[in-house]
């Protein structure tokens, strides 16, 4: 066992975890924030993506002893007082959401690129997201959503 | 879930050294951890001990200085390398191969020096960093060691590398910066898998230098061949260098082909006549 530190959606915690836990795990299991999603587990889906230390990793490869002193945005981090960001609200709008299970990090994925690149072309939307399955939805309501966002200047 | 395992974080090199000295064939390290975890979670690996490099100091380090060439640290990763300007100005061929390797996320945890490391056959900076000349920088208690990358892999998944060693550098020296080169990679979807062919080749200096993964145990880089060799000429010498075989993501037979193909579209794109 070992003790971490860390701060999520600006909150901090200090925990006790097995080193052989991955931040997904802590994520959902310890912290009971289970909107990061477990799809493949290997790197390949992207349902797992959270920003850490202000860059977009899949949480499923990831110890979270490696996290000891970081700053994680998991997509609880995303609305504020339970309301939804405008990226959010781009995607309901869009219809970027079927099934959902792709969502939180499709969201993740799309709020590291906003956050480095505010007004992306739709090139780099696609790149961005190029880490991100969604079996639902076809992609194109997903890039639509993020587009839109962008122009709204969330 | 992962396996049981003892995590050691060292925070400087002599104790990363001291610790892989003391659990040698025990240990494995730990860069961005997106080969290792794979074949951890898939029980192909079980270390008992996981030795993370990060929070030794100066694994993050990648500077030019002229003579030397451009280094970079073991912790570097390939959206740090993409990101860097020295390396966007001098080796952008670097920057076309990084931006090839998986997907964004991953891209943030994934080093370059891991995926030399790792020594997959489609390890996507390798020919591009075979073609630059680079140079492996070894460290371990006894001392240190530079090798030339050609002379480091030794089959798939298989290196030089002694379990009391770690890459502590690559090293581009400045020979071949500026070098008007490209990066050709075919693969089954975008940001989601390994090369089925890739080739890097580039001119300078009337020489072209070619490099080719995914079509053999190891990576292959060719010998350098004059600009006035003709083109059939060319791809015939390349064809002789590789030992491709059917898998799951191609045919020998179509590893051939595309070969030829990439060689004769970055020839032309680099100026060559036939
Ligand atoms: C979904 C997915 C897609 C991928 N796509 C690609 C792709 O398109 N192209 C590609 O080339 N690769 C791909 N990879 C493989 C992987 O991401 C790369 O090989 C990456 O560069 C490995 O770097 P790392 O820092 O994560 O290595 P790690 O997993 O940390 O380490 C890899 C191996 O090297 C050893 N090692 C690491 N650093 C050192 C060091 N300094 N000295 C000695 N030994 C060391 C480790 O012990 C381990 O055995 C993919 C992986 C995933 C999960
Ligand atoms: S669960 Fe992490 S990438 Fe699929
Ligand atoms: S909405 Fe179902 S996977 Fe994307």
């Amino acid at each position: 066992m070992k003790k971490i530190k860390v701060k999520v959606n600006g909150k901090e915690y200090v925990k006790d975890i097995p080193e052989y836990k991955t931040l997904l795990d802590f994520l959902r299991e310890d912290l009971f924030l289970t909107g990061t999603k477990r799809g493949c587990g290997a790197g390949e889906c992207g349902a797992c993506t959270v920003i850490l230390n202000g860059r977009a990793v899949n949480s499923c490869l990831v110890l979270a002893v490696e996290c000891d002193g970081a700053e994680i945005k998991t997509i609880e981090g995303e609305g504020e007082n339970g309301k939804l960001s405008p990226l959010q609200e781009a995607f309901q709008h869009h219809h970027a959401v079927q099934c959902g299970f792709c969502t939180p990090g499709m969201v993740m994925s799309a709020r590291s690129l906003l956050d480095r690149v505010p007004h992306p072309t739709e090139e780099e939307i696609k790149e961005a997201i190029e880490g991100n399955f969604c079996r639902c939805t076809g992609y194109k309501q997903i890039v639509e959503a993020i587009i839109d966002a962008s122009r709204g200047g969330s | 879930m992962l396996r049981k395992f003892n995590y050691l974080s060292p925070t400087t090199e002599e104790e990363l050294l001291k610790f892989l000295a003391k659990h040698m064939g025990k240990a494995k390290l730990l860069a961005g951890g997106t080969n290792l975890f794979v074949d951890m979670r898939s029980d192909l690996l079980k270390p008992e001990y996981v030795i993370d490099i990060k929070k030794v100091p100066g694994v993050k380090e990648i500077k030019f200085l002229s003579r030397v060439g451009l280094s970079i640290g073991p912790g570097v990763t390939c959206n740090e390398l993409i990101e860097c300007k020295a390396v966007e100005e001098k080796y952008p061929l670097l920057i076309a191969a990084a931006k090839e390797l998986a997907s964004y996320q991953i891209r943030n945890r994934a080093t370059v020096a891991g995926n030399i490391c790792y020594a997959s056959p489609a390890a996507d900076m390798a020919p591009a960093l075979l073609i630059l000349g680079a140079k492996v920088k070894i460290a371990s208690i006894a001392g240190e060691d530079i090798i030339p990358l050609k002379d480091f892999f030794k089959g798939v998944k298989k290196t030089l590398l002694q379990p009391e060693e770690f890459v502590k550098a690559l090293i581009i020296p400045e020979d071949y910066s500026f070098m008007k080169a490209l990066y050709k990679k075919s693969k089954r979807v975008k940001g989601h898998d390994l090369s089925i062919v890739s080739v890097a080749m580039g001119r300078i200096k009337g020489f072209y230098r070619i490099a080719i993964g995914s079509c053999g145990p190891t990576p292959v880089l060719l010998e350098e061949i004059p600009v006035t060799v003709e083109l059939k000429e060319i791809i015939s010498k390349a064809l002789k260098a590789i030992s491709p075989i059917d898998d799951l993501r191609g045919s020998a037979d179509y590893r051939r082909n595309m070969v030829e193909v990439y060689i004769k579209r970055i020839h032309q794109e680099l100026g060559g006549k036939n």
